[in-house]
């Protein structure tokens, strides 16, 4: 799904992801713990009389706590200042003494504890001289043996690091159950004890299970979540014999959001439900399915042969799904529109897979929402190109290689510049200057345009005064504002904000689509009030085109309005659109708004514009193109050429005969 | 079992604010470790001397903080002086202080392991190191503690600060104030430790590289290194302070050839560095533009490398009300065993979000108070916040660090 996230919901978005990544780690990590404990206690109750219990509890701790060398210390009879090593990982140390010094102590009274730097080795034996020092990390577990108290060490050789916080807390947990474990395999352990022991390691295991599932599965749906799904996936897929492919089926709720906002979360929730339902009950016994966000699925089909079993699997899935959900009594006809990728034609494991099936119903959702989309080659070409475009515009914005162009509203009577519109460039890497339909549209699914837009006006703050000393301090300049960004209140204020900052409030109009004003309400009641008070001039902009809904302009309190180059194109030859232009015009008029025409190209057009309304501003190419700044300003001041009833383009040498003036 | 309890009170003259810390202590508890932070216009001497008589066991750390201190009581304001007093037969706590003199590295090791021995813990790895300093150093003085440790335990703290950026501030350890050091706290509790450490704000969009920064010269040695330092000089090869300005909105103008401090207008826009990412999500951490150089440069309270990509960050007012509960919680949440277990809490705000938030300062202490369920907790404002982030400790600026301890 496009999401395009104002700074409040990032954050909230950052700290849900956040926290649910914290939240997953530590259920893996919890797991991954009860599986070791379980392994180490299985390896103590396991032993037969009059084997060494500690070999496998070495064995079982190492994956973990990856040491260099393990001893097991036990009090010895009768002298509780002593420890005798029991076992380790090198038989020399077997047998040998060690004094109780303040960390041993420590740990015989219960505390685990790692070592950060060399201790005090003096009550280390003299086998240890040669095997391990006392300048290597330590890692002490206390640990009660038969009835004794002991300890075990582990040690890690010096190039590695040292213990952290995770291992300490580890240990807490292995030492408890590790003495438990002992305590009850004695020789002459009660048949109580074992019992006892018997629902400890069952509990265990069960915990282990339930937090193993917590960690890889979806709470609401029951469904493999993003990362189980990863791991079952290519799971599969390195299964798969000779000839057998894997289809990735990518599923995208169609208008999700707005049964969230029109129902609420609950009926949202049960919606997710019952599509996870219904997806579940397609699946084959070989076939994967789960959910990777809030409202989309994937589905693994494995093994396929043809292309052909996959489209009629599809359409079955499909089928089940357009079925309407009663959810609360409230009927719900959803959908969803799905992407395909296969293996191994689209990509060699889940992540591609996943990225070209999104990207195919992405592309399907563009044309035919509900419908399902094929990943292929051509698609593959685009989204290359797509993600080449992706960097290329990034790397602009680091390199502020975006700039703008100014085109001329002019007043066609008097012939006088008294504004420019700026319009978006972009000069790549080569110095080709790139047009807006090259990057606009990309720009703005990246999320990128607000940058764009803070790069051009920063820019024009800077060539004000240049520009002043042309063409003088009363001209205004417009920027083009997109519906989107307008129902951003945050991004609007802050552009409020940067524009004041910079001191030119009342030089610069905004210029929004009708669009702008039909469908953000919160630009209407937060942002028009702000603009106002700043001085900021608002224009509403290819008037004509969209909504071109007249009662609208009622409601909104503009400075200008312009008129869509669609309706002035031929205007001399077109009575209806005459009709419909000498409405808006009256209407605009009424209500206190210069009305300016858009796309002038012709001579006739402005004749027409000039003798039958009472439209006197304009734009177009009739006078002038769009040009960089250091272009007007190297021109000098600047000339219109007109005659009675005509105005050559601006810019050019003026033919014999038309009379040339200063602006 | 942990116990923790905060004392709060509020008087212009140190006695009146003692007399009433007096009544509020507890008769038969003997705690291992105290946090004391109070207004820096306040007789550390009279101080030291009220810890010596009621806690004569106990770990201190602490020092100035700016405008006083928060606790579960509320905002304590202009004169307040808090203490966080943690009694926990089961656990070891160990505190020491050093002047900042040299190598801030080398002091901040030798400390180190001072403090481990006044815990009765040499050579072992503690919990959690609480750390408090004047600013400036900080960076060598993490460098050092990371010879000792290295990433394995967190570095929770924060720079003293004193009311109005005049020096005034003051650090707080076993043997009373310091002006120009570094106190340093291990903690070994036996109920566990959960932490946090966040910023308030988010990316506004404009981005660059730096590529140059002050001369800084490597403890005693003399050499000169120009990789990393306080001053940034250059951004994408322009002067810092003409690109921050743009970055902000020109908001600085006329300053920019005047130079000067920046501090409170620049509160609201930091620099941000790229600290990592959790499932893709970028964390930021911190930086804030002090002051004007008269080169075009910037200094900032943190020290950045030369190649390190800069965000320009933007914060708003609410969001740094709720952020300070939205640590708190994060730090409870992840003690072993869960909020559930939580005993009560430490917290360092950032004195430039205390500043720019204002009048609206009770909401904080509020939003804490709400997130901590109305366990103890005590909070002081710091110019300048270390802690741990994604598997690393790091010192920044305009950030909100938080410790929880468990029961």
């Amino acid at each position: 799904m496009e999401t395009i996230v104002s700074g409040g919901v990032a954050e909230e978005l950052r700290e849900t992801i956040i926290a649910m990544g914290r939240e997953l780690d530590l259920l893996r990590t919890e797991a991954r713990h009860a599986n070791l404990l379980i392994a180490a206690l299985d390896s103590v109750l396991a032993v037969d009389r009059g084997e060494d219990p500690f070999a496998g509890v070495f064995t079982a701790v190492s994956s973990i706590f990856e040491y260099s060398h393990a001893l097991a210390l036990v009090e010895k009879d009768g002298d509780h200042g002593v420890l005798e090593c029991v076992s380790s990982s090198h038989n020399d140390l077997v047998g040998s003494s060690w004094k109780v010094d303040q960390h041993l102590g420590k740990v015989l009274s219960g505390r685990v504890l790692t070592t950060i730097s060399a201790a005090d080795s003096g009550g280390w034996p003299a086998e240890a001289a040669g095997i391990i020092t006392s300048s290597q990390p330590a890692l002490y577990l206390p640990l009660r043996v038969r009835e004794r108290r002991g300890l075990l060490m582990l040690m890690r050789t010096m190039d590695r690091g040292g213990f952290d916080r995770g291992h300490v807390s580890l240990a807490r947990k292995f030492s408890l159950l590790a003495s438990h474990a002992f305590a009850a395999s004695r020789a002459n352990q009660t048949e109580a004890e074992s019992h006892r022991l018997k629902r400890l390691t069952e509990r265990l295991e069960a915990s282990q299970e339930e937090l193993t599932y917590r960690a890889n599965h979806d709470q609401l749906t029951g469904l493999a979540n993003r990362s189980h799904i990863e791991e079952k996936v290519n799971d599969r897929i390195d299964a798969l014999l000779p000839g057998e492919k894997l289809a990735l089926a990518f599923f995208d709720v169609d208008h999700f959001k707005q049964v969230n906002d029109f129902y609420g979360h609950g009926v949202g929730d049960a919606l997710l439900k019952g599509v996870a339902e219904r997806l579940r009950g397609e699946v084959r016994g070989s076939d994967l399915i789960g959910r990777i966000s809030g409202d989309e699925f994937v589905m693994a089909f494995a093994p396929i042969h043809e292309q052909s079993e996959i489209v009629s699997l599809i359409e079955r899935v499909r089928a089940r799904l357009a079925q309407p959900f009663e959810i609360d009594g409230t009927t719900l006809q959803a959908s969803a529109t799905i992407g395909v990728s296969i293996h191994p034609d689209h990509g060699p494991d889940y992540e591609t897979l996943r990225r070209n099936a999104d990207m195919a119903m992405y592309q399907a959702k563009s044309t035919n929402k509900g419908g399902v989309g094929h990943f292929d080659e051509a698609l593959g070409k685009v989204a290359s190109e797509k993600m080449q475009l992706e960097r290329r515009l990034r790397a602009a914005i680091d390199n502020r290689q975006f700039t703008y162009a100014l085109q001329p509203k002019v007043d066609i009577q008097k012939a006088r510049i008294i504004g420019f519109e700026a319009l978006a460039r972009w000069i790549d890497d080569n110095g080709v200057v790139q047009p807006p339909a090259r990057f606009l549209q990309a720009a703005h699914e990246l999320g990128l345009l607000d940058a764009i837009t803070h790069t051009i006006i920063e820019t024009l703050a800077e060539d004000l005064s240049r520009l002043d000393a042309s063409f003088g301090a009363d001209v205004r300049y417009s920027l083009n504002i997109t519906a989107q960004q307008a129902g951003k209140p945050n991004f609007m204020s802050d552009l409020v904000r940067r524009i004041d900052l910079l001191g030119c409030s009342r030089r610069i109009v905004l210029e929004l689509t009708e669009e702008t004003f039909v469908s953000a309400g919160l630009f209407q009641s937060r942002v028009l009030p702000q603009l106002r008070e700043a001085g900021i001039g608002v224009s509403i902009d290819d008037f004509g085109t969209g909504f071109s809904c007249l009662s609208i302009l009622a409601d909104i309190t503009a400075d200008e309005l312009k008129v869509d180059r669609s309706l002035i194109t031929s205007i001399h030859l077109r009575p209806r659109s005459q009709s419909i232009l000498r409405a808006i015009v009256s209407l605009s008029g009424a209500l206190g708004m210069d009305v300016v025409a858009e796309g002038i190209e012709t001579e006739e057009e402005r004749a027409y514009l000039l003798d039958s309304t009472s439209i006197r501003f304009g734009q177009g190419y009739l006078f002038s193109r769009p040009r960089f700044v250091d272009d007007l300003v190297a021109a000098g001041p600047l000339t219109i050429a007109v005659t009675p009833r005509a105005i050559p383009r601006v810019f050019t040498p003026g033919p014999p005969g038309k009379v040339d003036f200063a602006i | 079992m942990v116990n923790l309890r905060t004392l709060a009170a509020r008087a212009p003259d140190t006695a009146g604010a003692l007399a009433e810390l007096a009544r509020q202590v507890e008769a038969g508890v003997s705690p291992g470790f105290v946090c004391v932070f109070y207004d820096a216009d306040h007789d550390d001497r009279q101080i030291a001397a009220f810890l010596k008589q009621h806690f004569p066991r106990a770990a201190i750390i602490g020092g100035t903080s700016c405008a006083g201190v928060m606790t579960d009581a509320g905002l304590g304001g202009p004169g307040s002086i808090g203490m966080l007093v943690v009694d926990d037969p089961d656990g070891n706590y160990g505190s020491a202080a050093t002047q900042l003199v040299g190598s801030a590295a080398d002091c901040a090791e030798r400390a180190l392991r001072a403090a481990l021995i006044d815990a009765d813990c040499e050579g072992e790895l503690p919990e959690l190191i609480w750390i408090y300093q004047a600013p400036g150093k900080e960076e060598e003085v993490i460098a050092g503690l990371r010879r000792v440790v290295g990433e394995r335990c967190p570095i929770v703290g924060g720079s003293s600060a004193d009311n109005k950026v005049e020096g005034r501030w003051r650090q707080f350890g076993p043997d009373g104030a310091l002006a120009d050091g570094l106190v340093i706290g291990v903690l070994f509790p036996s109920g566990g430790i959960g932490f946090a450490f966040q910023g308030g704000y988010e990316p506004a969009g404009p981005t660059g590289v730096v590529t140059q920064v002050g001369y800084n010269t490597a403890g005693d040695s003399g050499v000169v290194t120009q990789s990393s330092g306080r001053e940034i000089l250059a951004i994408d090869g322009q002067p810092a302070a003409e690109v921050y300005n743009r970055w902000i909105g020109g908001s600085l103008g006329g300053r920019l050839a005047g130079g000067g401090n920046i501090l409170t207008d620049t509160t609201m826009f930091p620099l941000g560095i790229d600290a990592g990412q959790v499932e893709d999500v970028t964390h930021f951490l911190l930086i804030h533009p002090e002051r004007i150089l008269g080169n075009g440069g910037l200094s900032t309270f943190a020290a950045i490398e030369v190649g390190t990509r800069v965000y320009s960050m933007h914060g708003d007012r609410s969001r740094l009300v709720e952020r300070a509960g939205k640590v708190a919680t994060a730090a409870a949440a992840s003690l072993p065993g869960g909020a559930a277990n939580l005993a009560g809490s430490l917290i360092v705000y950032c004195a430039g979000c205390m500043l720019a938030v204002g009048d609206e300062m009770p909401k904080v202490a509020d939003a804490v108070n709400r997130s901590l369920g109305a366990s103890p907790f005590l909070g002081c404002f710091t110019f300048g916040e270390q802690g741990f982030m994604l598997d690393r400790n790091a010192h920044g600026n305009l950030m909100i660090s938080a410790v929880a301890f468990g029961r």
